[in-house]
């Protein structure tokens, strides 16, 4: 073989490797190997056949993420970790420059969606949403985030969240 | 005097060149370990590597035109002297600054001793061409080697031990040199006639300084995947990484078997832009899929080295001056593709951490965990991310312990594996641009490798 005959066999092989290899990656998934894209908070998501009371204090928590999440223009994921700690509550604050009063409009608006949304998957009775709704309006940023953190305790002792209202209330939970 | 050259001499001139040249990639593997011990940040800790190549993309020339006026001999022996201890100054510095300081005084010295080296070569050996041979050989192997034996020593002993043995082994290879420094000063007379230097070869230069910092950008980068992004330590990556010396070993023997340099010199790019692009498509963060781009780029570094440097030194005169020519070229390119590199992916990684955060507390808040077990662990990731202050978190300790409950044992396992999924997709998607405009770098040098063809150098 010449040596002109070896340098075009050497050219050519390189660039058939080049492509192949590239071809190879791409169609193995190479262009698509990125995180998962979180959903919108504000498309609304159906709940998910809630049974007992601690499914349904689960979509009531994601549900009211979602809502607080919509209302401050981040995902649902950015605020679960914001809520983890006031240390993290602080950080967040500053780096999304949000005060506490936003912070605790967005956080009863979360919570009025779960209620809505518990209202309309039948996990709530419209008996129990109505004084429920008109509680979580007044309800303060901390004792707002604790019930965002752990609805099952809420759901579980919503008579004694109500007050007087409690006798009322009483069987209205499925 | 190729007679009567000493082999321990050859090796000598041979030792120095690969000792030198190694350390333009030597701290690559000991990059992270600097940035967590001097506490500072992904670009200040680039300059380690950067400061290096610098300064001896600037003192190469200079340094060339010195060694040809005061001996080569003497240069060389100099050379490796301020080399040696430089490196000791780099091992006992405490702070990035006094780091790069030292790093730049090695450069100069480095520099030095390399160019009036290949001043040295051609009477030891016999000819221009045999020495030009070993020099970019010698050049090429330390180069390659670098960041595998800087993993082992960072991982055995610590990065300051990669300039501390360097000590020794620089001053070894000064030994066998001082004898034809001695020869100089005895007789007052230079080993080398002083000739007039004609104009350096711009392509292949040009050439030698894009594929070199597409090929800075692939070590660079691939070591920072494999430590910062997948978590592997210093000696797993050396052991990755040594992939690369040993297909340019590969890759040298195809030397023989084609004889046209500027075949050689496509084939290379191509082959090294190929590579590139295949690491900027890696469809998995496993490390088995980094061997078959890390293959081609190995091949590709060491034809198109050699076949440049083969380019740029033939027929030209005095060698050491445009061997100073390439190893400038060389080192320029090295840090443009560091600097080109480095804001593009500090950038996509702070973003592609976030949105992987994200994606995996999606993961862990749409699982079917009991819903405060899953709530405490998305917001444990917060504290995991506090903890590692910026960084790709090691996100384990964040599901410990883990529930004594099989069943719940089972869910955070899961979810873990899951998270971890979603931090390897960011870190690796983060890394996707720098690779893909290494390779577009690698792909520019077919330019000036093509001109050549029509062009007289």
């Amino acid at each position: 073989m010449n040596a002109e005959r070896r340098s075009f066999l050497l050219v050519g092989g390189a660039i058939v490797s080049a492509l192949l290899l590239v071809g190879v990656y791409l169609a193995a998934g190479g262009a698509s190997y990125t995180p998962e894209k979180t959903q919108d908070p504000c498309k609304h998501r159906a709940w998910r056949n809630p049974e007992g009371l601690q499914q349904i204090a689960e979509q009531f928590t994601l549900s009211a993420l979602d809502g607080a999440a919509c209302r401050l223009g981040v995902s649902r994921e950015t605020l679960a970790q914001a809520l983890a700690t006031p240390e993290a509550r602080e950080r967040f604050k500053e780096r999304y420059h949000i005060s506490d009063a936003k912070l605790a409009r967005a956080v009863r608006a979360g919570l009025l969606r779960a209620v809505d949304d518990a209202e309309e998957a039948g996990a709530l009775s419209p008996f129990l949403a109505g004084p429920l709704r008109e509680t979580l309006r007044s309800v303060p940023l901390d004792q707002a985030i604790e019930l965002i953190n752990n609805a099952e305790s809420l759901l579980n002792n919503v008579e004694g969240f109500l007050g007087p209202a409690q006798e009322l209330l009483e069987g209205f939970l499925p | 005097m190729s007679a009567e050259a000493p082999r321990p001499r050859v090796a000598a001139l041979a030792l120095a060149v690969g000792l030198v040249l190694a350390d333009s990639s030597i701290v690559v593997l000991a990059l992270p370990d600097i940035y967590r011990q001097l506490d500072t940040s992904v670009a200040g800790v680039s300059w380690v590597l950067v400061s290096f190549n610098l300064v001896m993309a600037l003192a190469a020339v200079p340094a060339a035109h010195l060694a040809r006026r005061v001996g080569p001999g003497r240069a060389a022996a100099v050379g490796l002297a301020i080399f040696a201890g430089a490196g000791l100054a780099c091992a006992v510095s405490d702070q990035l600054s006094t780091l790069i300081a030292a790093r730049c005084v090695q450069a100069i010295g480095g520099a030095l001793a390399v160019t009036a080296v290949l001043e040295l070569l051609p009477a030891t050996v016999g000819s221009e061409r045999r020495a030009a041979a070993l020099w970019a050989t010698a050049g090429a192997t330390g180069a390659a080697l670098g960041p595998a034996v800087g993993g082992l020593l960072t991982e055995l002993v610590s990065w300051q031990s990669i300039f501390l043995i360097q000590v020794p082994i620089a001053l070894a290879a000064a030994v066998p040199i001082l004898a034809v420094a001695r020869h100089e000063v005895a007789t007052g007379v230079l080993s080398t006639e002083l000739r007039r230097t004609g104009r350096p070869h711009l392509l292949a230069n040009l050439a030698l300084a894009l594929v070199s910092a597409a090929i800075a950008g692939a070590l660079f980068l691939l070591v920072l995947l494999l430590i910062e992004g997948w978590r592997l330590s210093p000696i797993g990556a050396a052991i990755v990484v040594s992939v690369m010396p040993l297909a340019a070993l590969l890759g040298s023997r195809l030397d023989r078997l084609v004889p046209s340099a500027r075949a050689r010199a496509a084939a290379g790019a191509v082959l090294v832009s190929g590579g590139l692009g295949g690491l900027a498509l890696l469809p998995k963060a496993e490390v088995a899929l980094t061997v078959p781009p890390q293959v081609m780029i190995g091949i590709g570094l060491a034809l198109v080295l050699s076949a440049l440097t083969e380019t740029a030194l033939s027929g030209r005169a005095p060698q050491a001056i445009h061997g100073g020519w390439t190893i400038s070229a060389r080192h320029a390119g090295v840090v443009i593709g560091i600097l080109a590199v480095t804001p593009i992916f500090t950038h996509d990684i702070a973003q592609q951490r976030h949105d992987a955060i994200n994606a995996g507390t999606a993961v862990i808040l749409d699982s079917k965990a009991p819903p405060l077990l899953k709530l405490n662990l998305a917001q444990k990731i917060e504290s995991r991310l506090e903890d590692e202050k910026g960084k790709v978190p090691t996100i384990g300790p964040a599901f410990e312990p883990l529930p004594t409950d099989p069943e719940e044992h089972d869910q955070v396992v899961e979810l873990r594996e899951e998270l971890q999924d979603q931090l390897n997709r960011g870190a690796t998607h983060a890394f996707s641009p720098s690779f893909g405009l290494a390779a577009l770098i690698g792909l520019l040098s077919l330019i000036p490798i093509g001109l050549a063809r029509r062009v007289e150098l």
